[in-house]
This record gives structure tokens, sequence and C-alpha cells, in this order.
């Protein structure tokens, strides 16, 4: 009776309860921060004296925060697309190949997700410091492409996984070419994991710090470095309304996802 | 079903198949592999061949506190993770659906949410002045404003609210596996509520709660943000003393040394979990 | 004599030491409906798949119309499949999915528009040409899926276990849509499938495989009425074996004795058996009689357990030497017990529906 929902009895009343306040506690940073970023103290005092939009105005009249997020969503779309196509080549060989070695190539595809971050960032630093590929965007899409590509091949395998291969067979037998049958069946099947695939390498690289710290130099940031900075130097109220558009932009990201997760999985 | 392959003929004497993972071979080998391997042969290189910034490490009292302070920051947020996902994941896997999605919501949410972010946000609440403590002496709970922050107790609180989602949405998936079926049995068996959660639904949920903890405890031993902002100085954690090793003290040599000890814990509990779920499972939790 | 329209010739397939398929030749006219039948691990998919260009056979040949098939890559065979599961695309409905093939071949659109009314009303699925696959049942998925395959006009269809994903009462439904079809069609089916009531319904002809190789292969009527082995004989209809011991052959008549002492004369001999050789006894359950008639032979049983289904009766009868035999008498309704039920009883039969078969 556990596990049943209508029979729990106060133990339900008591559960229910627990789960609201973890999922206040989940949220109260969130909301938090939104508060916050329009309240007028610049001590960040709270609840606020009054309300503003000062400190809006402020991150969008400094052109290093607006560098910074152009940089982050450069490098984040760049690493994302590598990702997402090397994935998908990745993810065929790991589910449909038949060779040795087949699930010590998916463990060393995925370790990059499990290594420490920071072990990974100073490899990577002293890598590229030794070939000229420090503080380059081409370094920071490189590096920040190993990080997302687990998180593009999980998805995308997953999906191949469900996908029942006689339906590639069928289109074959029905006269489309092995990659005619690929491109025009297969990959729509799988869309839904290439999506999610798509937004996880994005966030990925969008979210990335540790490496990102490293890999910055004073003419290339990304925005979580600016945020960084900001946090060590000073709470200023501006990184509260960075972080509220940040918020705003993980909001926006999850309802197109369910719109078109609705919408793909017809 | 029989294997059979409309694909055939391999590339370029390749075994079948293989070939699409070409492209993330070259890169993960060049970009992952190799650096990460130059950086554990700069431990026993730099400045000169030995083992000297093993012994270093390990001869020091500093280093020795920050290994023991990780492994204890790791250990505790494990603890409370699992204390505080299980009962939640419970709910979320009995719940209606249509009010289950509203929590599913709020955990999507926060995990999506820019770690900076969300790390700014408790580095606000948790200060001396924060809005936690204004409240507890408001509501007359404490007279001074308690220490949340620069020490263990902002690390808890930070890391646990990040690693929550992780622990709680492949809980969902092992709960949700169980049949209720077991538990309706267990009662009409005379097993009271709280002998058929010891006897049944722990020991069924026990492998969920075990592959869990084991990632978060493996995730939390390197973590490097929310530690540097939320810790203290007294409780530096291995991940941010790598880190100023190299970039502050430029001491490559044991920054590499540090950073072998923790690849190699990490990837020992990697490979245990693996034996435990078995890696399509890992993945899949994910 | 006409050449053959579909030819295989000698297929072999080994999967390194294991032979899976053991030189299996066939000669398949225009417009039959053919049935591969067997248990699974027989060979029989694996021949199918040679043909649809899945598997390359080790050894062997195909041919359609005198042109080899081998050396043409599957989506050049020109070949209509039905699989096991429901192979639909998912994101295209089901109009969609009939026009694939027409598509990939580039036909203009009239002819695809066409195209696809004909099959969908051969299919009689006018109504659901914009529904998604997600929205149909398994058995109309089923019926897109034969659509789909036919929309091409192919010289060959392949089925391979289409039904087996359906509940009993729909694969009856689905089989005599498929009789239709094929009748309205006239095209060539190859149809796998390991229910022997599924392959007597359908076929034409019916190659029964065991172990790689093929047993027998004719119609219907001559796999149950003269099964070539015991294999055959057990696999297709119902049968009861008998221990027995090959006396002597006369004029193609045997004489043997069953392992109670009893002795039956008139057994077609079908296979040359030496004096006092070991052998089987095959007869059906319906070739059972509770009630004597001219020439039957007697077997003397006791009676385990009877049912009633109200047009035949079900009698589970044991034999003296310990033998279950299933009795499914059809000619008479006489009750079995009766007045010599305390001392046991005899059952009867034929010997001339009886098989002797070497042990």
């Amino acid at each position: 009776m556990l596990l049943d929902y209508d029979r729990l009895g106060w133990l339900r009343a008591a559960l229910a309860g627990f789960t609201a306040l973890v999922a206040a506690f989940l949220l109260l940073p969130v909301v938090f921060i939104v508060l916050l970023s329009f309240g007028s103290s610049r001590w960040l005092a709270f609840p606020p004296p009054g309300w503003t939009l000062k400190w809006y105005q402020e991150l969008l009249a400094d052109p290093a925060w607006i560098d910074a997020a152009l940089t982050s969503a450069k490098i984040a779309a760049m690493a994302a697309i590598l990702a997402v196509l090397i994935g998908l080549l990745a993810s065929f060989s790991l589910v449909r190949g038949e060779f040795r070695g087949r699930q010590f190539l998916r463990g060393l595809l995925l370790t990059p997700m499990v290594l420490p971050v920071v072990v990974f960032a100073i490899a990577i630093y002293a890598f590229f410091l030794r070939i000229g590929l420090a503080g380059t965007t081409i370094g920071f899409v490189i590096a920040h492409t190993i990080l997302a590509l687990p998180f593009a091949i999980v998805p995308i395998a997953t999906a191949l996984e469900g996908f029942d291969k006689s339906i590639e067979d069928a289109a074959i037998v029905c006269g489309a070419s092995p990659l005619q049958a690929r491109l025009r069946i297969t990959l729509p099947s799988i869309r839904i994991g290439i999506f999610s695939a798509a937004i996880f390498s994005f966030l990925a690289s969008w979210d990335e710090v540790v490496v990102a710290i490293f890999m910055a130099s004073p003419t290339l940031q990304t925005l979580p470095v600016k945020i960084w900075g900001s946090l060590r130097a000073d709470l200023s109220p501006v990184v509260a309304a960075a972080s509220s558009l940040l918020v705003g932009l993980t909001l926006a990201l999850m309802i197109v996802t369910a719109l078109l997760r609705r919408r793909l999985s017809r | 079903m029989q294997a059979h392959s409309l694909s055939r003929g391999s590339v370029a004497g390749l075994p079948a198949g293989s070939g699409g993972a070409l492209p993330a071979l070259v890169l993960v080998g060049l970009f992952f592999v190799v650096p990460v391997v130059a950086l554990l042969l700069r431990s026993v290189t730099d400045p000169e061949p030995g083992l000297q910034n093993y012994a270093a490490l390990f001869g020091s009292g500093t280093y020795v506190r920050v290994f023991l302070n990780t492994f204890l920051v790791a250990a505790v947020v494990t603890v409370v993770t699992i204390l505080v996902a299980f009962p939640v994941a419970w709910m979320l896997a009995i719940m209606p659906p249509a009010l289950g999605s509203i929590v599913f919501g709020i955990i999507i949410l926060s995990m999506w949410t820019n770690l900076l972010t969300r790390t700014y946000a408790w580095m606000v609440l948790l200060q001396r002045t924060g809005v936690i403590n204004r409240a507890l002496m408001g509501l007359g709970v404490i007279d001074e404003p308690l220490p949340l922050i620069n020490n263990l107790t902002g690390v808890t609180i930070g890391m646990v609210y990040i690693m929550l989602p992780f622990m709680i949405l492949p809980l969902v998936g092992t709960l949700r596996a169980i049949d209720p079926m077991t538990l309706r049995a267990a009662a009409l068996c005379g097993a009271s509520p709280l002998q058929a959660f010891r006897r049944i639904l722990l020991p069924l949920s026990l492998p969920g709660i075990a592959a869990g903890g084991l990632m978060v405890f493996v995730m939390s031993l390197g973590y490097f943000v929310t530690p540097a902002l939320l810790g203290g100085t007294s409780n530096t954690m291995l991940a941010e003393m790598i880190a100023q090793t190299v970039q502050s003290l430029l001491n490559w040599g044991l920054g590499s040394a540090a950073a072998f000890v923790l690849l190699a814990v990490t990837m020992v509990l990697y490979a245990i979990q693996l034996r435990m779920v078995g890696a399509r499972r890992l993945a899949g939790g994910l | 004599m006409t050449r053959p329209f579909l030819s295989i010739r000698a297929v072999r397939k080994a999967f390194g030491a294991f032979v899976a398929v053991h030189d299996v030749t066939i000669d398949v006219p225009k417009g039959e409906f053919l049935t591969f039948l067997g248990p699974s691990g027989s060979g029989k998919s694996t021949t199918l798949y040679a043909i649809a260009g899945f598997q390359d056979p080790t050894a062997g040949d195909v041919l359609l119309e005198d042109k080899s098939l081998l050396s043409v890559p599957s989506h050049k065979r020109n070949i209509g499949m039905v699989f096991q599961r429901y192979t639909l695309f998912p994101h295209l409905s089901v109009a969609e999915n009939v026009a694939f093939p027409l598509r990939v071949r580039r036909r203009p659109d009239a002819e695809v528009k066409r195209k696809v009314a004909d099959m969908l009303a051969l299919v009689r699925l006018e109504k659901f040409a914009e529904r998604y696959p997600g929205a149909l049942s398994g058995g109309q998925q089923q019926r897109v899926a034969l659509a789909r395959a036919l929309a091409y006009d192919p010289p060959i269809l392949l089925m391979d276990e289409p039904l087996s994903a359906l509940d009993k009462k729909l694969r009856q439904e689905i089989q005599a849509e498929i009789r239709r079809i094929h009748r309205e069609t006239g095209v060539t089916i190859l149809y796998v499938t390991h229910d022997q009531e599924e392959a007597l319904h359908l076929s034409d002809r019916i190659a029964l495989f065991k172990e790689g190789r093929i047993e027998q292969i004719g119609t219907g009527e001559d796999l149950y009425l003269r099964p070539a082995s015991e294999f055959v004989a057990g696999f297709i209809g119902n049968s009861n074996f008998l221990a027995a011991e090959h006396l002597e052959t006369e004029n193609g008549v045997a004489l043997v004795r069953l392992a109670d002492g009893s002795i039956v004369k008139g057994v077609k001999a079908t296979h040359a058996l030496g004096r006092g050789q070991k052998a089987r006894l095959m007869v059906r359950p319906e070739a059972f009689r509770l009630t004597p008639m001219e020439g039957n032979a007697a077997l003397a049983v006791e009676i385990v357990d009877t049912a009633f289904f109200g047009d035949r009766r079900r009698v589970v009868a044991r034999t003296k030497s310990g033998d279950e035999i299933d009795v499914r008498p059809t000619s008479d309704t006489a009750e079995p017990g009766g007045a010599d039920a305390a001392s046991g009883r005899q059952i009867f039969f034929d010997p001339a529906t009886a098989f002797l078969f070497p042990a």
C-alpha cells in the first residue's frame, strides 16, 4: 500500500508536505534572484526599500556584459552543432556497430561527463598553452565540444536504441538507398533525441565555468567567466539582473522544449 | 531478432560499423586523452623526474587536510541528498501526473538554471545580513546571525541544492519500476507500514539509492564552483586546491599530482558504479 | 517444363561454423502463395533474408526470371516485404507511408496519389489516410504495411511472421484479408511462420523447414495426409505416436506389434523397415473411434479424462504401456467409459490412416 497514492493515509500528507518544502527550497534561489534584480538596494537588502530597473540599464549599457553574452552564445552554438554532428555519427556506431571494443569506446566517449571538470580544465589548458590554442575561440569550442559530446551521445544513442531497425530495413526494401533511409526515415524518427542532444550540449557549453576560467583571456570572456569575476569582486546587483535574464532564458528554453516535444511526439 | 545488416561493407578495412565513431574518437583522443595523460606524466616529471610531488602531497598536513575535508563534504552532501531526495522521489513516483508535473517543472528549472546564478543566490541568501538570518532573527529563533556561509554549512546547502535533481530523477525511475502489488501483498501478509517500508520498499529501492548516491558522491568530490564560492578558507576542497596550485602558485607538478589522485578516486568509483548499474542504465538516468 | 518464376538454388548460409541453411532449393511459380514453416531457428527466416538481401548466402543463388538477385542491393531488388513488427515510419501519415516507396522512385505526383488511394482501398483503410501510425491498432498498422509493400507492384511479396504480434482473433481476420489480397493482386507471396494452422489456412504450398533443411514441400494436404517423416507428421496437425516393432511388410502393407503386445495389420508401409526393427506408429487424434468398424484395429486403454466441446469430444486415454493418447473422435458421439469402463475399454482406428516411421 506504500505505493498506492490513495491508500497512504497520514503518510501521504507528510510526504506531500515534505515534497512541497523541497520544491520551495528548489524554487527559492531562482525566485529570489529575480526579485532581487528589481530591488533598489545596492547592498542587496531584502525585502528591498523600493523597486527599480536601473540594474538592467546598467547591465545593458555595459559592452563587456553584451560581449560576454555574445561570445558565450557563439561558442555554445558551435560546440552544440559539432557535438550533435559528431555524436550522431558516433551513436550509430555505438548502437549498430559490431566490432570489438564497442563497450570500451562507449565508456571512453562518456568519460568527459564523469571526469572532474577541473582535471580536464588544467589538462586542456596546459595542452593549449603548448600548441597555441589557449585563449582562442577555436580552443574554447574544442574544449566545450569534448564536454558536450556525452550530453549529445546519451540522448541520441538512447533514441536510436529505442528505434526499431526493421523500420529502416523496410524503407530500404521499399526502394530507398541506405543513405536515403537514414536521412528520410531514421533521423526524423529519432528527432526528439537529436533535439534533446542539441539543448543539452548547448547548455553544457553555455553554463560551463571551470574550463572557461582557465581558457579566458582579457579579450575573450564568456558570460560565466564575467559573472565569476563579478562574484569574486563584489555582490553587485548587476549580477542579479544578468542572472535573472539567464533564468528567463532557461524558462524560455523549457517552454520551447515542452512545446516541441509535444509536437514531435505525435 | 536475428542479426542482419543492410549497410554492408566496412570503411577502409575498419571493423563493421565503427567508421562513424572515428571523428569522435579522434576528437576525444587528441583533445581529451592526450592532454590528460600528458598532465599525469607531468606529475612525475615536473620539476624533475621522481615522485617528489606525491611525497609533498601526502607528506604535508595542509594537503592531507584538504583530502579529508573533500571526502567529508562529499559524504555529508551525499547523505543529506539521499535523505531529502527519497521522500520527494517517493511522492513523485505515485502522485497524480498533473500535480507531479509541477514539481518536475520546478526540478528541471532549478537544474537548468545557470550554476553561477544559483550559487550567487545562495551567497546572498546565506550571508550574515541575508534573508535567512534576518527571518530567523525576526521570528525570534536566534538572537545572533548564524554563520551560514564560508563554512561547511554553506557548502552543504549549496551542494545539496545542486545535487538534488541528480538524485531525485533516477530514484523516481527506480520507485516507479516497483510493482505496487508487492506492497499490497506485504500489507495482506500482515506487515505494518513501517515493516513494509523497511523490509520491502527500502530493499527494492536500494539499487537506485546506491547508484544515485555514488554518482552524487563522485560529482561532489570534484566540484569546484560551489565550494569555492560558499566554502571557507579553512575547508578548501580538492578541486579548488588543484586550480589554485596551478593558477596562482604555478606549481604544475603538484597540481598534476593532486589531479591524478582525484582522477584515480573518481575512476575507481565510476567503475564500481558501472559494475552496479551498467553503462546503459547509468547513461539513461541522466 | 516452363522456367520457374523465382528460383532458390542450393542456398547455403553459414555463420562461422554454424550452418543455418543447408543447400535449400525451391522453385516458385508466378502467383504462388508459398509458406516457409518451421520451428524457430530452422532456417526459414534466414532463407527469406537471403531473398530480401539482408544477408548474403554463403553459397547458392537466387534467380528471379532467370536473373540473379544476389548482386542487386536490397533497395534495388524491387521486392515487397511485411515485417514481424509494425515497421511503419512513425513520423509519416498512413498515406505518406504508402507513398514512400513511390516517392523514392520519383513517380509523378498524380500517379502517387492514385496508387495510394488504390492501395488504401485494397486494405480498406481509406478513412485513415491522414492518421499517424501511433493512432492505429496493431491490425491496422500491419494492413498499412501491406499496402506500402504492394504500392510499387513488386513481383514478389515477402512476409516475415507478419501476424505474430497480433492476438488470435485479429490474426484470423487478417489471414482472410491476406487471402483476399493475394487473390485480387495475383502477387507471388513467400510467407514465413511457425504456426502450422496459419500455414495450412493461407498457402498453396508449404515448405517445412527443420534444422536448416527442407523436410518436405507440398500442399497442406500432402503434408497432412502423406507426411514424409515423423517430424512432418508431428509438426502438421495433432498426432499420437505409439512405440511399435515392425514384423514384416508384404505388398506395401506392414504388420506391426505394439508395446502392449497387440498386433496391428494393414498399415501402409512408406518406409523400408527391417524385420524386428523398432518403429513408431502415428495415429491422428481424429482417426480414433469409440465404436469399432469393419477392419479396425483395437487398442486397450484406460480413460484418464474426457471433455465435451459441443461439436466434438476430447478424450485422454492411457495405453497398457503407459503412453497417453489424445483422442478426438469426429464420426461418433458415443460416451466413453460406459459398461466396460471399470475393466478398461478399447478404442479403435483404421490402420490405413496410420503411418509407420522408423524409430
